[in-house]
């Protein structure tokens, strides 16, 4: 059975949440901004279709209301390591391809993965608060992703961006959900032991 | 001639040194032992041997040869035949491909072969027709006759051709076949048999192997280009696009399909993608179309300091290629053989790179290299870096002292200039009156301070003061003007 809240811990959650949910609807303008720069920039089709690409943690997930209030933060946590990851091989990329050529595009993509790394922090908070442990990162990180063809790169940064505009709604979602005071839904996935 | 008679005897030689004779018999005979004797005109006996088969080799005659065939089939029947050189063909030995090499990187293959020169006297001309052949249905693309000269040894030839398509598009066939010029032969000549086919296979014949090609390639402007998408066995391709405009496609193979882009323009910074459309998914490649390096112009290297030698330049027209593919650009120094690379920012005008003022050098004799993966470029330029001093402004500019009609100042310069003498200006100004300058030249030192007098000026008057410098001996340019200061007389 979950231990009630003590007041100044239920107060601190909502605070956290609140903050996290306009981080994170900032974090979507933003990646929505950067979405339409990249492929405007990258000369792609932005009806293409990207297949699912490899490491980047999908944002749909089955039976959403199920999930307990732990289970949400540590799917939040694990997706945005990977996008903080993720983002920063971007930035390599770019720099690689080209150069100072797009400062631009790649001012846009430091912010977001700046917003990102702050976004993880602040789920790593909303842990501590609950005295959950924070799962500790891979000690050397996920394995090297193989090495791209530069479409493929391209393609793949457009699949981690529209992702990760997914994943901003839902975690906005997620925070909404934390943010219930638990007592009042009883059942309500706030943040209860794991089953 | 009477049954079984033998006819139709025909020689080809395929070295000049031994023909090979092949005759048949005038009907359906048993097929029986043959007596075959053969005289060559320098030969006083008859060579005479058994044989069961109607081909037989023996030497090339210097002009004629007679054989007397006798075979025993149905009924002894003999037939003598006189063969003159002109009567023997010489069809080359079939040449043989040592190694069909392909490089995929820049879509050429290398072709190497044994010339057989050995059997041949020295100095002959031959002639070598190459074909290349393409696709499942081995269209043939090109031919092309190569020429070279026997030296009586074996020698390995070698060739390489350049592909207008990548050469993982389809497979690519090579067969070779020679022509020998023997003038010394009056028999009739001919090309040889070509030889077999080697094969380069195409991506389009490996299982699961699929990619548009060429991969991440760099071009000129105004380039042609094949671009091609090799797909899965059960894939169907719908189509290309180079950019965001669809082109007609070319089939070559079941799998592999391609489309032509001529005079290509400037690609964006991020490249131009080509993309293959599937029944479900796509592919594609990035090519990034830029020019090679201008002639770097207006070639200049000045020092501040005689420790770092600033050379500057122009670079000309921008290449449009960025990143790993930008143009690089090296500073080589012949005298010393010291090469430097340059750190240069592709977005702005001005170029410069620094190089490293040598010890007990003051000549120097530059080539300034520039590359892109399109082409490179170079400008040279000998400068005495003695007459190439351009100082930094003067630093600390100080009043050391004064009374009612001088002042002493004191400032200071960073940089060795101890090997030259400085000329220093002091502009003078005070009030509305009119600006003076006093040039005054001194020995350079070692980041050091210098000092100055100013005489002959009014009592009770404010004064403003700034100095630069420049080389005394060869002046090159003014440094900027230090800081003011200002002092009144007492």
């Amino acid at each position: 059975m979950a231990a009630a809240d003590s007041p100044s811990t239920a107060l601190r959650r909502r605070d956290l949440c609140s903050r996290g949910i306009r981080l994170a609807g900032k974090m979507r303008a933003d990646v929505i901004d950067l979405l339409d720069a990249y492929v405007e920039r990258q000369g792609l089709d932005a009806s293409a279709s990207v297949a699912a690409v490899e490491g980047v943690p999908l944002a749909a997930v089955e039976r959403w209301d199920e999930q307990t209030g732990t289970q949400r933060l540590l799917e939040n946590l694990a997706a945005y390591r990977a996008f903080r990851t993720l983002l920063a091989q971007m930035l390599e990329e770019q720099r690689e391809q080209l150069g100072e050529a797009d400062a631009g595009l790649g001012r846009a993509l430091a912010a977001v993965l700046l917003q990102v790394s702050a976004f993880t922090y602040h789920l790593e908070e909303l842990l501590r608060l609950e005295s959950r442990g924070i799962p500790g990162e891979e000690e050397d990180g996920p394995p090297p992703p193989p090495r791209l063809s530069i479409f493929e790169q391209k393609l793949r940064g457009l699949g981690v961006l529209r992702e990760l505009a997914q994943w901003a709604v839902r975690s906005t979602r997620d925070l909404r959900q934390l943010a219930k005071p638990s007592s009042a839904t009883g059942t309500a996935p706030g943040l209860t032991e794991s089953p | 001639g009477s049954l079984g008679t033998p006819q139709n005897l025909k020689c080809v030689t395929h070295n000049l040194h031994k023909m090979i004779c092949t005759w048949d018999v005038s009907s359906r005979g048993r097929y029986g032992q043959t007596d075959f004797c053969y005289t060559a005109n320098d030969l006083t006996s008859q060579v005479c041997f058994k044989t069961k088969e109607r081909r037989v080799e023996i030497p090339v005659p210097e002009s004629s040869s007679t054989v007397t065939i006798k075979s025993s089939g149905t009924a002894f029947a003999t037939k003598e035949f006189v063969i003159h050189q002109k009567d023997i063909s010489f069809v080359p030995v079939t040449p043989h491909i040592l190694s069909l090499t392909p490089d995929f990187s820049t879509s050429t293959l290398n072709l190497k072969w044994s010339d057989n020169g050995s059997i041949f006297p020295y100095g002959l001309d031959a002639l070598w027709q190459i074909q290349i052949l393409r696709k499942e249905t081995m269209e043939e693309v090109t031919q092309v006759t190569y020429h070279s000269k026997l030296t009586h040894e074996d020698l390995i030839l070698s060739w390489n051709w350049s592909s207008d398509m990548p050469l993982e598009c389809t497979s690519h066939y090579v067969k070779i076949r020679c022509y020998i010029n023997a003038t010394q032969f009056v028999g009739p000549k001919d090309w040889s048999d070509w030889s077999p086919a080697e094969v380069v296979p195409g991506k389009d014949t490996e299982p699961g192997g699929s990619g548009v090609f060429p991969l991440d390639t760099v071009v000129a402007v105004g380039s042609d280009v094949t671009f091609c998408c090799v797909h899965e066995e059960d894939q169907h391709i719908t189509n290309m696009t180079y950019g965001s405009k669809p082109y007609k496609m070319i089939q070559l193979s079941s799998r592999s399909h391609a489309i032509r882009v001529l005079n290509a323009s400037a690609s964006d910074t991020s490249g131009t993608n080509v993309v293959c459309h599937l029944k479900n998914g796509m592919d594609g490649t990035v090519v990034f179309v830029g020019y090679a390096p201008d002639t770097p112009q207006n070639l200049s290297c000045e020092t501040s300091n005689f420790l770092i030698i600033k050379c500057t330049w122009k670079p000309g027209r921008p290449s449009g290629l960025y990143g790993d593919r930008r143009t690089k650009y090296s500073l080589f120094e012949r005298m010393s053989g010291k090469n430097v690379s340059c750190e240069v920012n592709e977005m702005n005008r001005d170029r410069a790179c620094g190089f490293p003022v040598l010890p007990d050098q003051k000549t120097y004799d530059f080539i300034l290299g520039v590359s892109n993966p399109i082409g490179q470029a170079q400008s040279s330029l000998l400068v005495d870096i003695t007459q190439r001093v351009h100082p930094k402004a003067p630093e600390k500019l100080t009043v050391i002292g004064n009374n009612s009609t001088s002042i002493q100042m004191r400032w200071f310069m960073n940089g060795s200039f101890a090997g030259i003498r400085l000329l220093c200006q002091i502009e003078v100004s005070s009030g509305h009156s009119e600006r003076k300058l006093h040039n005054v030249s001194m020995p350079g030192g070692k980041s050091s301070t210098y000092t100055a007098q100013m005489n002959a000026l009014r009592p009770y008057t404010k004064y403003q003061f700034r100095v630069r410098c420049s080389a005394a001996d060869h002046f090159w340019r003014w440094s900027d003007w230090s800081r003011g200061v200002e002092q009144a007389t007492a």
